[in-house]
């Protein structure tokens, strides 16, 4: 294909191709839900997906996706698949009185990371671990530690394993961004410039 | 990139009649309340599936709208500028990565989404289908097509469903970036020499014409919208995001000793409102129904770019992977 892009030129791309593209379930992986610390000390926040094959992918695909143009101190992942979700109340209801306490069944206990959605429209922020035999004793372990009377719209859990947090040492890769500013707005100044212009046009 | 209300299709509204009219009163009163709808929410059909066209028609566009600017990064003048287009073009990739699963959380999946972009099915915004002949038309892109991408997307982002208002936000920030470094790149040129003047001065006679078609038909002849608008799902109309676009635009192009190529371009000061020349809707018809000058090129590029990429997904792939759709 001619392109006044040289690289499609380059590419030879074939525009013949007309038959109608399917694509296979998977073709786009999974998901997985990215978290993020924007200050040391803050809560983890959650900020959107990725699509990837694994954790370290994910971890790879969001540090460029969420945290490429504003720097954070930290960055969680985990499978779409592995967080329980509770339902979501109305209003100024809170979830936790429709949710029972049950004792661990069984079960040898495992780390749940806990997070809570306090306002319509905002992200679900973390509000700490649990220790659970399944989600279902988890979403009762985190009424039981953090239900403190204020409504919650909806709770996530998610079994603290399944997760690939960011580490001390891993901060390093956010310390280039203040570098980069060519991406900031402040390197563009035009006013000086236009004002030139117009005093020269002026006068000439 | 996104002008919004760019498509003549009619939505059909008989079907409300068959919604629990409980349920809608009581989504109907969470929006008028200014809340968010989030993906756990009930919501009548034509809410998701209005909202689904939209937010993918949006994500289309961006990740067509890298092309034509993406052309530039090579021969970009300077190292500066090259890093800076390079930054901006990934920027819009990404919007796409952000506004697709924003549309997941609705139910349709990114492998439909992208399939009915190749085939066809759904459409992207139609000033993509013009080529960059020049730097300067990179330049004229990046200052006033993302212009009115941000007249768009800034209304869209007061709209009532939270996935895609939290997306807007997230890509409005990135935005003001692309805005003043285009608006530096034209300045350099139109301050210039003889040659470089000259040169952006038919760059923006070249895309005036799909500047102008950028927010669609006008009000008057769109489809009507009030449910959509009822719903905050529409947030503006065609006309006046074009308005606020010429406000805002015409007299920093002016200043700069441009001509904008339409003679009865001009505000009238008893109504406040812009006067122009009707743009040429035909074209705007004819063009994104497929004929227009890059249609057919920036489609080929998206397929050979699916086509040659998908022996990396297979090899990546775990097949007793489970999707889930995504959460908010
Ligand atoms: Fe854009
Ligand atoms: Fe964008
Ligand atoms: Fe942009």
């Amino acid at each position: 294909m001619k392109s006044l892009d040289p690289r499609i030129t380059r590419w030879q791309v074939d525009e013949s191709n007309r038959e109608s593209l399917e694509k296979e379930h998977l073709d786009q992986l999974v998901t997985y839900e990215v978290f993020l610390q924007m200050k040391e000390g803050k809560a983890y926040e959650h900020v959107g997906i990725v699509h990837a094959s694994d954790l370290d992918m994910a971890f790879l695909f969001a540090k460029e996706q969420y945290s490429r143009r504003y720097t954070c101190t930290g960055m969680w992942v985990v499978a779409t698949e592995m967080v329980t979700v509770t339902e979501f109340t109305d209003l100024e209801e809170n979830v936790y009185d429709s949710i029972s306490t049950m004792a661990a069944e069984g079960n040898e206990l495992q780390s749940y990371e806990v997070f809570h959605l306090t306002k319509r429209g905002k992200q679900h922020k973390h509000v700490g671990q649990v220790k659970a035999a399944s989600p279902e004793h988890a979403q009762s372990e985190a009424k039981k530690h953090f239900d403190d009377g204020r409504p919650v719209l909806n709770v996530w859990v998610a079994p603290s394993n399944e997760f690939l947090f960011s580490k001390e040492e891993d901060k390093v890769i956010w310390s280039t961004l203040h570098e980069k500013t060519h991406r900031d707005v402040i390197s563009y100044k035009a006013a000086d410039k236009i004002k030139a212009f117009k005093e020269r046009s002026q006068h000439g | 990139m996104y002008g919004g209300g760019n498509t003549f299709e009619a939505t059909k509204f008989d079907n409300l009649a068959e919604e629990d009219p409980i349920k809608l009163d009581e989504f109907e009163a969470r929006i008028a309340r200014g809340e968010k709808i989030e993906p756990m929410d009930w919501m009548p059909a034509l809410y998701r599936k209005q909202l689904i066209r939209m937010i993918e028609q949006h994500a289309h566009s961006e990740i067509i709208g890298a092309l034509p600017e993406g052309t530039w990064i090579t021969r970009a003048p300077g190292f500066k500028r090259k890093l800076a287009l390079m930054a901006k073009v990934q920027d819009e990739v990404g919007h796409a990565q952000l506004l697709y699963s924003a549309a997941e959380t609705l139910g349709k999946s990114r492998e439909q989404m992208m399939q009915d972009l190749i085939n066809g099915k759904s459409k992207y915004s139609n000033i993509f289908n013009y080529p960059a002949f020049t730097w300067a038309d990179s330049a004229i892109i990046s200052w006033l097509v993302d212009a009115g991408a941000i007249v768009n997307q800034l209304a869209n982002s007061k709209g009532s469903y939270g996935p895609y208002c939290r997306a807007l936000e997230r890509i409005c920030a990135e935005e003001s970036f692309h805005l003043k470094y285009g608006h530096h790149a034209v300045i350099h040129l139109a301050t210039g020499s003889k040659i470089q003047k000259d040169m952006v001065q038919d760059a923006l006679n070249r895309w005036w014409p799909p500047m102008m078609h950028f927010f669609g038909p006008p009000d008057r002849v769109s489809v009507h919208t009030e449910v959509l608008t009822k719903w905050k799902v529409k947030m503006a109309s065609n006309d006046e995001m074009r308005q606020q676009f010429l406000d805002m635009y015409v007299p920093k192009i002016w200043e700069l000793g441009l001509k904008v190529p339409d003679p009865n371009l001009r505000k009238n000061e008893e109504t406040r409102q812009w006067e122009y020349t009707e743009p040429d809707w035909e074209e705007f018809k004819r063009v994104i129904n497929g004929d227009g000058p890059c249609n057919k090129e920036r489609l080929a590029v998206r397929r050979t770019a699916e086509e040659r990429g998908r022996w990396v997904r297979q090899a990546i792939l775990v097949p007793k992977a489970k999707y889930v759709t995504p959460l908010a």
